[in-house]
């Protein structure tokens, strides 16, 4: 169906964007196709040091996961967030990559997972990098033909400190006004390397290569956090919307980050213990 | 009132459940726009897309030729009036010359389906010539771009007593500040919608979710150029209004279609119509300056009040008045000057909303108080404790304050409150606690209003009440049942409630100004009585007794040792073709005379709230999270203590959405920007904060079994405790809700 009238049909996995669309009266596509039955892409695996997961995995079943509670909790805080826990039942993870929103609240977790999305068509699979799939606002590199097939990351390294911050007007069926995901390894209170993605401050989720700079090798003090915090602030590149201001925005991403990182500093902050998720 | 005589009650001060929720808990209860009739046509209304205009052309030929189409009518086709609106009939029906706002109805189509009536009106062709829209009051009152001939001021008035400017020389502190207060949105459970139809007999049924059945029918009549005796509206059940289906929604055009068609027709308007065509809160931009002693005893208050009509008046003049009233708070207020205005714009249409006025009003008043106690290093409850009125004393606009023990009372509750050591912010996390008081009128202030309402006893074993104050979620036919139960002495079981319903009851008038506890409550007590009266006669006759000898009590008449049930006396009458239905018209109490420059103020009737408020400010996000509110209110004999509570909690959660994150915004173009629950979001039960809710005791023997009302206390003090709180969490006063994150960092 999609080899041969591709651009003519929209797929259709939980709904909770596509049917929006319908109601709004956007959608240009004739044509659905249902997803929702392919339970051979329903699935969470462990395959080394990577883990898989389906295109028809909701976020329930990621929030429920094992396996990511243990080895990428950063997706299970995300997915709480998402919505309520109606959307989470329907909701998928690869609805969110299809959807490309900026504000898409999976993806900054997905950003510094690094992970890499496989569409597959007819005839033909591929793999792309997180970074490469989103060319800007409802725009991936998702030829028609080709279906989201799986999203894959390597585990979470044991005793790295994470983080999602998702700022909206309420606090359920929230769209973000902004929201950061960080990952971060520290050795002997220094940072080795930090992982910074922002969501909905520019036309995809980015990363912010400022902070992650001065992240690297800096002591985890009041002083640091508040350079690299300045640095993701500095890296936001946000639009005036319903939802804010470009300046607040910016500001926001500031706040996020900042008090993310007091909290690790202060051993608050959220940790991976494989087996289970730890606090500090 | 005493102690004792509250525990007499059998079915008062009880949580009884409300009589629908079984049914609403279950998914059976259908709302009018659930309810597809059969054999019905498809009502569509094409709407402007510009805000301002004036109309060249309206063709509708070739949509009238299209296919399925069964009518295509423009303000030509109006048999009566081409006008609506509660105080004033100056809002089209549909629009005629000009445009006024995005959305204005131009044409209305019945079709065989949906896709017909809509591809049908696009086939109708409309000439604009764009005029400029006009969205700011200060630049409609500059009267360069006139909305309407008469010029850009619907209504002004300037109401005032003693000499402001001396109470200023003399005063220690005068201070001014300007407040303003955003539009905000229903956002009701059901869109508005129905449907009509035409009977064998010439009737017009009109069967939509709405606040008033009987303005309704006269709003009708007058557009159809018939008798109301012709129509019939009936509102029950309706999936919430909060002012928003007070005045006429779909009703009018609904007769129209279904008039013109003789057939069944269906209206209703999705989530977007409307967010795009629905009414809205008054926005408000209140001046105002305050002027106080030492001590903090106000001297005088002056006023200038503008609101934000939106293109037409629909209740803007007495939603004006209620903010006059307001201005001055409970306060013993020597002088003042207050300077009012009702401003058209293009920005929609401005209508009745949970609070009519006082939040806005409120808002200017209640930050002012804590204004001044923060200048005066006073304790806000306690300078309000030293200014608010006590019984027997004059309030300023003349009316003796009757019963006003329940204000002090809550504020010396808020006083003592736990809550004022519970603010303990840490790191960015600030925390503050805020207070503010409300007062508002019960019902239409100085404007007559004879509520009527009817009992029927049926021989079966229920008593039948009917009354016309719709129930669109409040619990009214609950706590109406209770008193009729209470008065009749017999279980709320064998009560049945007709609500809202032209063809059964007379008129109760609308559910609005937190009124019909006292209107329906009144009425239905008078009703009872006079059924009993005449049941009474009529039991003692069967006694052989004279009528003063014979006992009531249960149901049941008792003459020594005999005795005879309601019902079996119903069934008697019945048998000699005697009616079994009573009617009685209540006279609410009045001043007989407004004030000098308003139209219905003062009211005797008043409900009192306090409220408490802690909240927590992220001072890096400026987010707001509120704790904990409490809520001190005075809302005369609480008939229903759950569902009073239930009012007062989503009034408060109303009040909260309206201080931090509700604003309906409008392009500069006049286009609504926010008509849907995504981009207009409103609080969600988690961000409900934790709520204590008392009611202190308090009894007003002007209404039912000393009850008064609470609809719109909770939501009225909301914004101010909370901007009061921002205030002592961050330092930052914020004179304009929202209180959105922007504006705190
Ligand atoms: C009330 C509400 C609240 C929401 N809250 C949030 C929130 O807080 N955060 C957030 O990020 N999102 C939110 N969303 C948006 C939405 O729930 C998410 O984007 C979700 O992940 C979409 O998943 P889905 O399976 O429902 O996608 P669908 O709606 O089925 O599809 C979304 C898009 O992805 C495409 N697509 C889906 N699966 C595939 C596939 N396998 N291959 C190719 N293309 C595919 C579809 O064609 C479509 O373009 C909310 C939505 C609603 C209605």
């Amino acid at each position: 169906m999609l080899a041969e009238r591709g651009a003519a049909v929209r797929p259709i996995s939980g709904g909770t964007d596509v049917m929006v669309m319908i109601k709004d009266g956007v959608l240009k596509e004739k044509e659905l196709l249902d997803l929702s039955r392919l339970e051979e892409l329903r699935y969470i695996k462990e395959d080394g040091e990577l883990i898989r997961i389906g295109a028809r995995t909701t976020y329930r079943e990621v929030e429920r996961s094992p396996v990511i509670n243990a080895y990428a909790p950063i997706l299970v805080e995300a997915s709480k967030t998402i919505g309520s826990v109606q959307i989470q039942n329907l909701g998928t993870i690869a609805g969110n990559l299809g959807n490309a929103s900026p504000a898409a609240d999976s993806v900054p977790s997905l950003y510094v997972l690094e992970a890499r999305v496989k569409l597959a068509s007819v005839n033909s699979e591929r793999e792309v990098g997180i970074g490469e799939f989103f060319l800007g606002p409802r725009k991936t590199v998702r030829r028609p033909d080709e279906l989201i097939t799986e999203v894959s990351f390597r585990k979470m390294e044991p005793g790295s400190h994470f983080f999602f911050k998702k700022l909206g007007l309420r606090s359920a069926n929230a769209i973000s006004i902004v929201s950061a995901a960080g990952i971060l390894k520290l050795s002997n209170g220094k940072i080795d390397w930090l992982r910074l993605a922002l969501g909905a401050v520019a036309p995809t989720v980015i990363r912010s290569p400022t902070a992650e700079e001065r992240a690297r090798g800096a002591e985890l003090n009041e002083d640091s956090i508040r350079a690299i915090a300045e640095g993701a602030s500095t890296d936001a590149r946000p639009i005036t919307d319903i939802r804010g201001t470009a300046e607040y925005r910016k500001k926001a991403v500031f706040g996020l980050v900042y008090e993310a990182l007091y909290e690790i500093m202060s051993g608050s902050g959220k940790r991976v213990v494989f087996g289970l998720e730890g606090r500090g | 009132m005493t102690q004792e005589t509250y525990e007499l009650y059998r079915y008062l001060n009880r949580s009884i459940p409300r009589l629908d929720s079984e049914q609403k808990v279950r998914g059976e209860l259908k709302y009018l726009t659930d309810v597809y009739p059969e054999g019905m046509l498809h009502g569509y209304v094409l709407r402007s897309t510009v805000a301002h205009a004036r109309i060249l052309e309206i063709s509708t030929e070739e949509a009238e030729r299209a296919p399925g189409i069964r009518a295509v009518l423009t303000y030509k086709d109006i048999p009566g009036i081409n006008g609506y609106g509660a105080i004033v009939p100056e809002i089209p029906v549909l629009a005629y010359e000009r445009v006024r706002y995005y959305g204005e109805p131009l044409a209305l189509i019945a079709a065989d389906s949906m896709e017909q009536a809509k591809a049908a009106a696009e086939m109708i062709k409309v000439r604009l010539e764009p005029l400029p829209a006009v969205l700011d009051v200060d630049e409609a009152m500059a009267e360069k771009v006139k909305i309407h001939d008469k010029g850009n001021v619907a209504r002004h008035t300037v109401v005032k007593r003693g000499d402001v400017s001396k109470a200023e020389a003399q005063a220690h502190l005068v201070l001014e500040r300007t407040y303003r207060t955003p539009m905000q949105k229903h956002m009701f459970i059901e869109p508005e919608g129905g449907y009509a139809y035409v009977d064998g007999s010439g009737v017009v049924h009109v069967l939509a979710g709405g606040q008033s059945p009987y303005r309704d029918k006269l709003q009708i009549s007058r557009v159809l150029g018939i008798s109301p005796e012709m129509i019939r509206v009936k509102n029950y059940p309706t999936g919430g209004a909060f002012g928003g289906k007070d005045d006429a929604t779909v009703q009018i055009h609904l007769a129209l279609l279904a008039y013109r068609t003789r057939k069944p027709v269906r209206l209703a308007w999705t989530r977007e119509e409307s967010g795009i065509a629905g009414y809205h809160r008054t926005a408000s931009k209140i001046t105002i300056r305050t002027a106080v002693d030492r001590e903090g005893r106000l001297l005088s208050n002056s006023a200038k009040i503008v609101l934000d009509s939106g293109a037409y008046q629909s209740f803007g003049p007495t939603i004006l008045d209620v903010s006059i009233e307001t201005i001055n708070g409970p306060y013993r207020v020597p002088s003042y000057l207050i300077d009012a205005y009702l401003v058209y714009t293009n920005n929609g249409i401005a209508s009745a909303f949970r609070g009519f006025g006082a939040p806005e009003s409120n808002f200017a008043i209640e930050s002012m108080m804590n204004e001044l106690a923060a200048e005066l290093g006073i304790d806000p409850v306690e300078i309000r404790l030293r200014n608010i009125l006590r019984t027997g004393e004059e309030g300023p606009f003349g009316n003796v304050i009757r019963n006003s023990a329940g204000l002090e009372e809550a504020l010396n509750r808020a006083r003592s409150s736990g809550i004022w050591r519970r603010a303990n912010g840490s790191g960015w996390i600030k925390e503050g606690v805020g207070v503010a008081v409300a007062i508002k009128g019960v019902g239409f202030g100085t404007l007559p209003d004879y509520p009527s309402a009817a009992v029927e006893v049926i021989p079966e074993g229920k008593v039948r009440v009917m009354f016309t104050n719709p129930d669109y979620g409040q619990g009214v036919i609950t706590g109406i049942a209770q008193l009729a139960a209470e008065r009749l002495q017999i279980p709320v079981s064998e009560i049945e409630v007709i609500n809202a319903d032209t063809m059964h009851s007379p008129d109760t008038g609308s559910s609005s100004a937190s009124r019909t506890t006292l209107t329906a409550g009144s009425a239905v007590v008078q009703a009872i009585d006079e059924a009993l009266s005449k049941l009474r006669v009529e039991a003692a006759s069967s006694f052989g007794a004279s009528s003063s000898e014979v006992q009531y009590s249960g149901g049941r008449f008792m003459y020594r040792d005999r005795s005879v049930t309601i019902y079996e006396l119903a069934r008697r009458l019945r048998q000699k073709g005697r009616s079994l239905r009573f009617e009685a018209t209540f006279e609410v109490p009045r001043y007989p005379e407004p004030v000098e420059g308003t139209l219905e103020v003062p009211h005797m009737m008043y409900m009192y709230g306090v409220a408490l408020v802690r909240a927590g400010v992220d001072a890096l996000l400026g987010k707001v999270n509120v704790k904990e509110v409490e809520f001190y209110a005075d809302i005369g004999n609480v008939i229903n203590p759950s569902i009073a509570s239930g009012q007062v909690e989503g009034g408060v959660v109303q009040g909260l959405g309206y201080a931090t994150i509700e604003e309906y915004r409008y392009s500069d173009d006049g286009r609504p920007l926010n008509i849907n629950f995504t981009t207009y979001v409103v609080p969600t039960a988690r961000d409900s904060p934790e709520m204590y809710v008392e009611f202190v005791k308090s009894y007003d023997e002007l209404g039912p079994y000393g009850a008064k009302g609470v609809g719109e206390i909770g939501i009225i003090p909301v914004g101010a405790a909370l901007a009061e709180a921002v205030y002592r969490a961050t330092g930052k006063r914020i004179r304009d809700l929202p209180i959105t994150p922007w504006k705190l960092v």
